[in-house]
């Protein structure tokens, strides 16, 4: 019982330090003006988002994010930065109302959330199952959520052929 | 109201014919046979001939009715209000009415030769029916509203024959002063029955005179409306101060002048007195200041008369001054003193005016010296009425202006206060010098070296026999006959007096001697009365011939000694001017700037600075489509979190 | 750790980031990460109601992986649009895109 509650305090502490994680790299990939930091700190943030999938019951979960949002998706990311100018050769003016704007808009819709998190209270379902394994997953996703699959498969499929689409478009523009 | 009634009352269809004849005349003429100059002419004379009869009809059947004839439909139903229209047929109406269609027809005839060869002889013939109908109406007006309509509508037929000869700057200026003078006074009227209806709630004219009478009505609202009403007088029978549009008002054609502005029209003020005269004599103050304006009227416009050379002018003046005479007889309580005048004046003035109408359609000229120079004495028959009329202005026996002059004297005397008596007897004598100043002139013209062009124009009109048969022929009797007609009822008329009296006032003949207000008793004191206003009369006469008639005499005038108060009466008192002044000052100095200021600032700024605020806010709000997305973003997110604080909490 | 709150305000916090990283950013793809940080935040939240309120688990899970496919999805897009745009302004700052204006 005592080795319970030991790993339970650990699983804790742990817990919040991947919770600092996460909001130094969201941090990270926002306020610096350095694209190669902002990247970095995506990076940061999306493993410990990982990690919390962990402490959310889904191993499934937190290996697919770390499969499609960091290694996919950032190294697009880092692709399409290489293939930039980078943006500190330009004249770099903060303007004031922007920011106050995008402060105060943030911050309103911050506090909507939040608010609305913590006023209402939430109700778990009557009767809860308790089965995690992938083997539901995939079979579910292959009978009653096949639509989802199906869905899933054809927006990628657009999304690569507007992708070709639109950069080869552009290129004959600009040639 | 269905035509049964026709073969059924021929009262009835008599007044009938009287109130819509004319109209239809007027609506045939201006509609249809406006290019047919004859045929208008013989339209409008004939509907005037018909209401002529239609009128003596009256006149003879209901004379000796006991009470009066009273038609009524109800028109305007309100409420608790009735107000009718139709016709009221008592003495007083009834006497109106014939003295109103035999001038109309009488001016009607002499403008068959006066306005013979001009071109707007239609329209002049449908705007004489208009004023016939008009006036008729008016006076068998059994109601206020009925009169105050059929009131405008005879100023409107007064503009519209003043400025008859439109193309002249001055006679559309006459016109227009005129009406809008007259339309002064008529707010006055229009307030006044008003001031009835909420006072005493009924408008018909009966009702009214017997509740006054009664003492049913509020002494205020009595004074009040009478005060009010009065102004209309003051305003159409241009009475002090609104007198200046009359002498302007000669503009128009003579006959004109002779039917409205001298017999019918401008006594239709003098009617209204009478007409209410129960209802303004149970108000002491009304009666006094309708006493003070008439005399101040009859004083001023009669010096007025003494230093102009323009013989329409002269009568014009004088009609002022007569009025004002009327007035002062109904504002002593002289009620048939009043009538009688009016009566009597409308025959001679009629008469004078025509007259100076034949010599100016002969001569061409308005001006009396020309006029005598010419030749005008050779004239016979216009001169010989023309003398009459002015005799029986003047106030000489036998012609009908005495016994009408002595009748207001009469009533003036039995005044308490002797000044409006003193004020009557020496109107009477500026009246006769004045008038008779214009006889002389052209009976006992001075010769000047004129260009020889005006000794052969002189010598060529001069004998009027020489001028062409044709012209001689219709249209000199046409224009001969009225007069001559004129001149002997004026010669005869005096001599009814008594009956008139037993027909107005109701009375048999022999009783007439009763009221000693209206006849001023036959003491002593009444034929010292008698003696001192024909002297005086004579004594004008005397001193006009001696400035003006005797052979040495200069045709001066005695005002000549005095050229300040010359230049005084020449300009009508200065009363022109003082209105031209205030109206610069009120109306064209206050109001026109106050509206100028209005419409440039407030209406055309109000609208500007609309202009100006959309474009404003447009280019305060056009950042939103800067183009950027990050500020449409902005935008969007922070509304949605607003909504969701909003309905969260 | 073992409450929903705490998951539903990291996640809010992770949205809002992003969001204010979208509104703020002139770098294309500096929005482009933004936006990446805010389908997380909203991965999350479907995570933890999945895990503590849905009846069945394996549905929560199902959404999240939709989602994690849209986004790579749309990723993909997003950077071949920016490079589009960076051939035709030769710059991917955002503030130079404003042929809407007016």
């Amino acid at each position: 019982m005592s080795g319970s509650f030991v790993i339970d305090s650990l699983a804790h502490a742990v817990f919040w330090v991947v919770v600092g994680f996460v909001f130094a790299g969201a941090a990270l990939a926002v306020f610096p003006r350095n694209i190669v930091y902002n990247v970095l700190g995506l990076i940061l943030c999306l493993t410990g988002v990982a990690a919390l999938f962990l402490y959310l019951g889904s191993f499934f979960l937190a290996l697919m994010q770390l499969l499609i949002y960091v290694g996919a998706i950032c190294i697009a990311i880092v692709f399409a930065i290489m293939l930039s100018r980078p943006l500190h050769l330009e004249v770099p003016r903060r303007r004031m109302p922007k920011l106050a704007a995008g402060i105060g808009a943030a911050a309103i819709f911050f506090t909507a959330v939040t608010t609305v998190a913590w006023k209402t209270a939430w109700k778990p379902a009557a009767e809860r199952g308790a089965d995690w394994t992938i083997t539901t997953i995939g079979h579910l996703l292959l009978t009653r959520y096949a639509l989802v699959f199906e869905i899933i498969s054809l927006v990628l499929l657009v999304a690569i052929i507007g992708a070709i689409v639109t950069t080869g478009f552009s290129r004959r523009l600009s040639s | 109201m269905s035509m049964m009634w026709l073969p059924h009352d021929p009262v009835l269809s008599a007044a009938l014919a009287c109130a819509t004849l004319p109209f239809l005349a007027m609506a045939v003429i201006l509609i249809f046979t406006r290019p047919y100059q004859r045929l208008s002419c013989a339209i409008s004379v004939g509907a005037i001939t018909v209401c002529l009869g239609s009128a003596l009809y009256l006149l003879i059947t209901l004379r000796h009715a006991p009470a009066p004839v009273e038609y009524q439909w109800a028109w305007i139903i309100s409420s608790d209000m009735l107000i009718p229209f139709g016709f009221l047929l008592d003495r007083l109406s009834l006497l109106m009415l014939t003295i109103v269609a035999v001038i109309s027809f009488l001016v009607q005839v002499y403008s068959i030769g006066y306005m013979h060869g001009d071109p707007g002889f239609s329209r002049y013939y449908a705007f004489q029916s208009l004023f016939a109908w008009a006036m008729m109406t008016m006076v068998i007006a059994p109601g206020m509203l009925q009169l105050y309509i059929f009131w405008e509508l005879v100023g409107l037929a007064s503009y519209l024959l003043i400025g008859y000869y439109y193309e002249k700057w001055s006679a559309s200026q006459a016109g227009k002063k005129a009406f809008v003078m007259t339309r002064l006074g008529d707010i006055g009227f229009f307030l006044g029955i008003i001031t009835v209806l909420l006072g005493f709630g009924d408008l018909g004219i009966l009702h009214m005179n017997h509740a006054a009478q009664a003492g049913d009505i509020h002494p205020a609202v009595v004074t009040l409306g009478a005060i009010l009403i009065f102004c209309g007088v003051v305003g159409k029978s241009a009475q002090f101060p609104l007198l200046t549009w009359l002498p302007d008002a000669m503009e128009g054609p003579t006959p004109v002048s002779a039917l409205l502005h001298s017999a019918t029209m401008v006594a239709a003020g003098v009617y209204l007195m009478s007409r209410i005269f129960p209802f303004f004599a149970a108000s002491p103050d009304a009666m006094a200041v309708a006493l003070v304006i008439g005399t101040i009227t009859m004083l001023l416009a009669s010096t007025m008369a003494f230093v102009t050379y323009d013989i329409k002018q002269v009568w014009a003046y004088s009609t002022v001054s007569q009025l004002g005479f009327m007035v002062m007889s109904l504002a002593a309580g002289g009620y048939f003193a009043g009538v009688f005048h009016l009566t009597t004046h409308a025959g001679f003035k009629a008469l004078l005016f025509l007259c100076s109408g034949i010599f100016i359609h002969e001569y061409h000229t308005n001006d009396m010296r020309e006029i005598g120079r010419g030749g005008g004495r050779k004239l016979i028959i216009p001169m010989v009425c023309m003398t009459v009329g002015a005799l029986a202005l003047a106030g000489i026996f036998p012609f009908s202006g005495f016994f009408s002059k002595e009748a207001i004297l009469g009533v003036l005397a039995a005044h308490p206060n002797k000044l409006f008596l003193g004020a009557g007897l020496l109107g009477a004598l500026m009246t006769a010098y004045y008038s008779f100043r214009l006889i002389f002139f052209i009976l006992f013209p001075r010769e000047t070296p004129e260009p020889a062009h005006h000794d052969e124009e002189a010598h060529g009109h001069g004998h009027g026999s020489g001028h062409g048969a044709g012209h001689h022929g219709h249209v000199f009797w046409a224009m001969a006959w009225p007069v001559m007609i004129l001149a002997t009822v004026t010669l005869v008329l005096g001599f009814f007096q008594n009956d008139l009296q037993g027909y107005l006032l109701g009375l048999e003949p022999a009783a007439h001697g009763h009221d000693a207000a209206e006849h001023g008793g036959h003491g002593p004191g009444h034929y010292l009365l008698l003696a001192t206003a024909v002297c005086l009369a004579v004594g004008g006469v005397f001193f006009a011939y001696l400035e003006f008639g005797w052979k040495k005499a200069t045709q001066e005038g005695f005002l000549r000694k005095f050229p300040a108060v010359e230049t005084l009466f020449a300009n009508r008192w200065y009363m022109d001017h003082f209105y031209r002044k205030a109206l610069d000052l009120c109306v064209y100095c206050g109001f026109t700037n106050i509206f100028t200021r209005n419409d440039r600032r407030v209406i055309d700024g109000g609208i500007d600075g609309i202009c100006r605020f959309t474009v404003g806010g447009g280019r305060a709000v056009s950042f939103l489509q800067s183009g950027m997305l990050q500020y449409n973003l902005v935008l969007m997110v922070t509304a949605v979190g607003i909504l969701v604080l909003v309905f969260a909490l | 750790m073992n409450s929903l709150s705490v998951y539903l305000t990291v996640a809010a916090v992770l949205f809002s980031l992003g969001l204010f990283g979208v509104l703020m950013r002139r770098n294309l793809i500096g929005m482009l990460i933004s936006i990446e940080l805010m389908l997380n935040g909203a991965n999350l939240n479907f995570m933890a109601f999945n895990r503590f309120l849905a009846p069945e688990p394996a549905v929560g899970q199902i959404v999240a992986l939709f989602v994690m496919g849209i986004a790579a999805a749309e990723a993909a897009i997003g950077l071949s649009i920016i490079l589009a745009l960076f051939r035709r302004l030769r710059s991917i700052n955002v503030e130079r895109a404003q042929r809407m204006r007016g």
